[in-house]
């Protein structure tokens, strides 16, 4: 009698493992949605303040016909030799960088021209339409 | 008489206690909880441009991509240069969220660049997501 006294609290625990794993299912949920997107990009900035014409010194700008050239000035350019052009120019003062994109150009050259331009230190990147 | 006590008792308390084991798995659950962050995708696969500057950026964004056809899509609809200062506004609440910009190498980067243009109006930072050029 005394031992079935003793017993009798211990049976009316209640069974935890259906909770367990409910709980465990929902924590590896959450770790893994932690890690859903993760992207790699850049981010090309510039000043709002002024406009890019009151900038004290010249942009260098950079134009990207629909023909799929790069030109600077009018002049052809290869990809390969912007990073050093801004190097060079950001070692006396801030240079600045204005990818000019006309319609019908490729959004990964001008990706590409501002991934360079960021290579070479350029303090700021813009990227603007260019109305034909 | 003692003994034949002792070894069912013996054999309940192999039972492992879970109770710690349920507390710990507890705060590890609310805190992902409250670190998730819920984003919605635009719903296509673009071919990023490669970029060996790029860095890794805020998971927590307001993410538009432009398709190859030159298409603006937000969580799997299709939407116009217009509309983007609302739905970034609308997306992030007050508080500030960044953008991102899945575009594809091919599109045309005079409307990435009115993209561009038009999510500035309401967020300070506009990214264009690129991939790792392979080594």
């Amino acid at each position: 009698m005394r031992r079935r006294l003793t017993l009798e609290p211990e049976t009316t625990e209640i069974n935890v493992s259906p909770l367990i794993d409910l709980v465990f299912i929902l924590l590896i949920f959450f770790i893994v949605a932690t890690s859903f997107v993760n992207e790699v990009g850049i981010t090309p900035k510039h000043k709002d303040t002024a406009s890019s014409s009151s900038d004290l010194e010249e942009p260098l700008a950079f134009d990207l016909p629909d023909s799929g050239q790069l030109l600077l000035d009018g002049m052809v350019i290869g990809l390969e030799q912007i990073a050093p052009m801004v190097r060079s120019r950001s070692a006396e003062k801030r240079t600045s960088v204005i990818v000019r994109a006309s319609p019908g150009s490729r959004a990964g050259l001008a990706t590409q021209v501002m991934d360079q331009a960021m290579l070479g230190g350029a303090q700021a990147v813009k990227l603007s339409p260019l109305a034909q | 008489m003692k003994r034949r006590r002792r070894i069912p008792e013996s054999a309940e308390s192999d039972a492992i206690n879970v109770s710690p084991l349920i507390d710990v798995v507890f705060i590890l659950l609310i805190f992902f909880i409250v670190s998730a962050t819920f984003v919605t995708l635009p719903g296509i696969e673009v071919a990023r441009p490669q970029a060996v500057t790029g860095k890794s950026l805020e998971k927590n964004a307001v993410i538009f991509a432009l398709s190859e056809e030159n298409e603006i899509k937000y969580a799997g609809s299709t939407v116009q240069l217009e509309e983007i200062p609302s739905l970034v506004e609308l997306a992030s609440k007050d508080r500030g969220k960044p953008v991102v910009i899945q575009v594809d190498q091919w599109a045309d980067a005079s409307i990435l660049a009115k993209i561009v243009a038009q999510a500035r109006k309401k967020s300070s930072e506009v990214s264009i997501a690129t991939r790792k050029p392979k080594a």
